[in-house]
């Protein structure tokens, strides 16, 4: 509990690290259009080849980025096979009939079970999981069409739907894994400073963007704190017999409402004695304070910003030209 | 006809959260530059309401608060935190930096000092507290004592005249609370002005002079020499007296049946 890390950031030394946030965040934001801008699947691809290059290039470990991928494994599940089965352009690959019927569903839900009771071999989940979907396939399009049918469509797939489900999920890998070299190579607090920084010139817009990144900074130093208040408030209960594992659900909630109540109340206190504290050191909302970090562009930065010119204007140049 | 005034003056001082009970009723307390008080006082006596009092976390019901010949209002507020900085209870709850370095820049960024001034006066402050080697240590990595300590170094950083400790060692185990007390210690023979707010009595010896609160007014005002020869004060105060003088004032009201000493001790320490 006590060396908790905040975000994805994780220590080390590189290109990468040693460019200030605000270049970094723009040069993201701009290369992420860049890549929107590409029409061909070539043209994404050669992006994906360049992404990995760069990431080696800044000795940033592909694994990493790849585990940050992760959480995002269903979104491209879900846009693969929405592309797939859905785009009916172009020549026709595959016409398979499939039969929806009782006995197939039924087979369908046995597969189901029998794959969520083998989930809890978590090594092989992604091999699992394939296996299931081929599994779903081969019984809708194989089971003989014997009993109460309800209904047999043909499952199509085309060229058009190979080639765009492909381009569609290669573009969400370059955009995952630029953000993903964002914030494993930047700090939380310089994250905040830079978009604060960036954020300065909606000040004219009443936005108080430097109270805006104290408030950020200041929630980030306090989650090892407070998950470390929760932990304790749970052995607390746990000694008074509440039980957070086990038992129905109402007792679950009400478990939980036991460790919650007294979190609010130790969280309120603490913010009241917080605020005493920074007020008593003189902090004045809103009034201007020097800042002890201060974000000074360099060498990289410029490298970095000529090369995410460069990127963009022939994004632009090869989406404009026929 | 010009008054010569102490460095802190409080003059009939109330104060009330809700109207109904008043927490403190008609403080006077002069505190001169470079010394020592310590503010002792049972719970509830209004020991921690005054130091947030006099540096204007609380707006008073009543009187005023004057440090260094500035009175305190909302306006002055700002000049007056300058002067004078506090030491809360809670390590935790006054960490403001996401690390030691920042924490310590805290005050020093509010006040507009420029980036290159805080970073000689961090490192010089740092070295002071003896936590240099931990400026880009994040709070959770520091034990309770080590907070307390960076805490002082963020005030002293602000050039204060004065610092105000409530309860600040009641959370430290006992090693960090001595080590603390020792600190204390030294900063006083530099020559800044203490204002330790505590309820161990043994902590309160080491001022120049106690102030005792009771009920939210000032029961005494005295050196402890003073104090210690009527004992009945501290009853009638809510408070323990030293065990050192328990013992004495015991052994002394036995009188002439004097059971060994020995004996006594162990009914003491048994608390028979």
């Amino acid at each position: 509990m006590k060396n908790i890390v905040i975000g994805q950031y994780v220590p080390g030394k590189g290109f990468f690290y040693r460019l200030d946030p605000r270049t970094k965040i723009i040069a993201v934001v701009f290369l992420m259009v860049a890549v929107f801008l590409l029409e061909s699947i070539l043209q994404v691809s050669i992006a994906l080849l360049v992404t990995l290059f760069l990431m080696i290039l800044g000795r940033i470990s592909i694994g990493r980025v790849a585990k940050g991928l992760r959480p995002l494994f269903v979104l491209l599940v879900f846009t693969f096979s929405f592309q797939i089965f859905l785009n009916r352009e172009g020549a026709r690959l595959l016409a398979q009939p499939m039969n929806i019927g009782l006995y197939s569903l039924l087979a369908v839900l046995v597969i189901t079970v029998l794959w969520r009771l083998l989930a809890r071999f978590k090594k092989f989940k992604g091999a699992l999981f394939l296996l299931w979907l081929s599994g779903v396939y081969a019984l809708f399009a194989f089971l003989p069409a014997a009993g109460p049918i309800y209904k047999v469509f043909d499952f199509e797939i085309y060229e058009s739907g190979v080639v765009t489900s492909i381009f569609v999920v290669v573009r969400l890998l370059i955009v995952i894994s630029l953000s993903t070299v964002l914030t494993l190579t930047t700090k939380p607090t310089d994250l905040t400073q830079g978009l604060e920084s960036l954020l300065r010139p909606l000040k004219r817009l009443g936005v108080n963007s430097d109270d805006f990144a104290l408030i950020i900074s200041i929630s980030l130093r306090y989650i090892p704190t407070i998950l470390d208040e929760a932990n304790k408030i749970m052995l607390a209960q746990a000694s008074r017999g509440a039980d957070f594992n086990e038992g129905k659900l109402v007792e679950k909630v009400k478990q939980i409402v036991s460790l919650l109540i007294p979190m609010f109340i130790i969280a309120f206190k603490r913010s009241e004695d917080l605020a005493d504290a920074m007020e008593s050191r003189n902090f004045v909302p809103g009034k201007p304070r020097t800042r002890i970090h201060d974000l000074s562009f360099g060498a990289t930065d410029l490298v970095t910003a000529i090369f995410t010119v460069i990127v963009f204007a022939g994004a632009i140049v090869l989406r404009v030209l026929p | 006809m010009v008054m010569l005034l102490s460095f802190l003056e409080i003059r009939n001082l109330s104060f009330s959260y809700n109207q109904k009970r008043m927490v403190l009723k008609h403080v006077d307390l002069a505190v001169e530059r470079g010394e020592w008080i310590a503010v002792l006082g049972h719970n509830g006596s209004g020991k921690s309401t005054l130091a947030k009092t006099i540096v204007g976390l609380l707006r008073p019901a009543e009187g005023t608060i004057t440090v260094d010949g500035i009175t305190l209002s909302d306006e002055t507020a700002y000049d007056v935190r300058r002067k004078v900085g506090i030491v809360f209870q809670n390590p935790d709850n006054q960490f403001v930096g996401v690390t030691v370095k920042d924490d310590i820049a805290f005050g020093m960024e509010n006040l507009s000092v420029p980036k290159e001034e805080m970073l000689q006066k961090i490192a010089f402050y740092a070295e002071k507290v003896g936590m240099a080697d931990y400026l880009d240590k994040e709070p959770s990595a520091l034990s309770g004592g080590q907070k307390q300590r960076i805490a002082i170094a963020g005030i002293l950083a602000m050039k204060t005249d004065m610092i105000i400790f409530d309860e600040a060692t009641s959370m430290l185990d006992p090693t960090s609370r001595r080590e603390l007390m020792d600190y204390i210690k030294t900063l006083h023979q530099e020559g800044l002005t203490i204002l330790m707010i505590t309820h161990d009595i043994e902590e309160a010896l080491m001022a120049d002079r106690l102030v005792v609160l009771k009920d939210g007014a000032v029961f005494a005002d005295d050196t402890a020499e003073h104090l210690f020869q009527r004992p009945e004060a501290f009853r009638e105060a809510y408070l323990e007296l030293p065990s050192a003088l328990r013992i004495y004032y015991e052994l002394e009201a036995a009188g002439d049946m004097t059971p060994p000493l020995a004996t006594t001790l162990w009914r003491f320490g048994s608390g028979k």
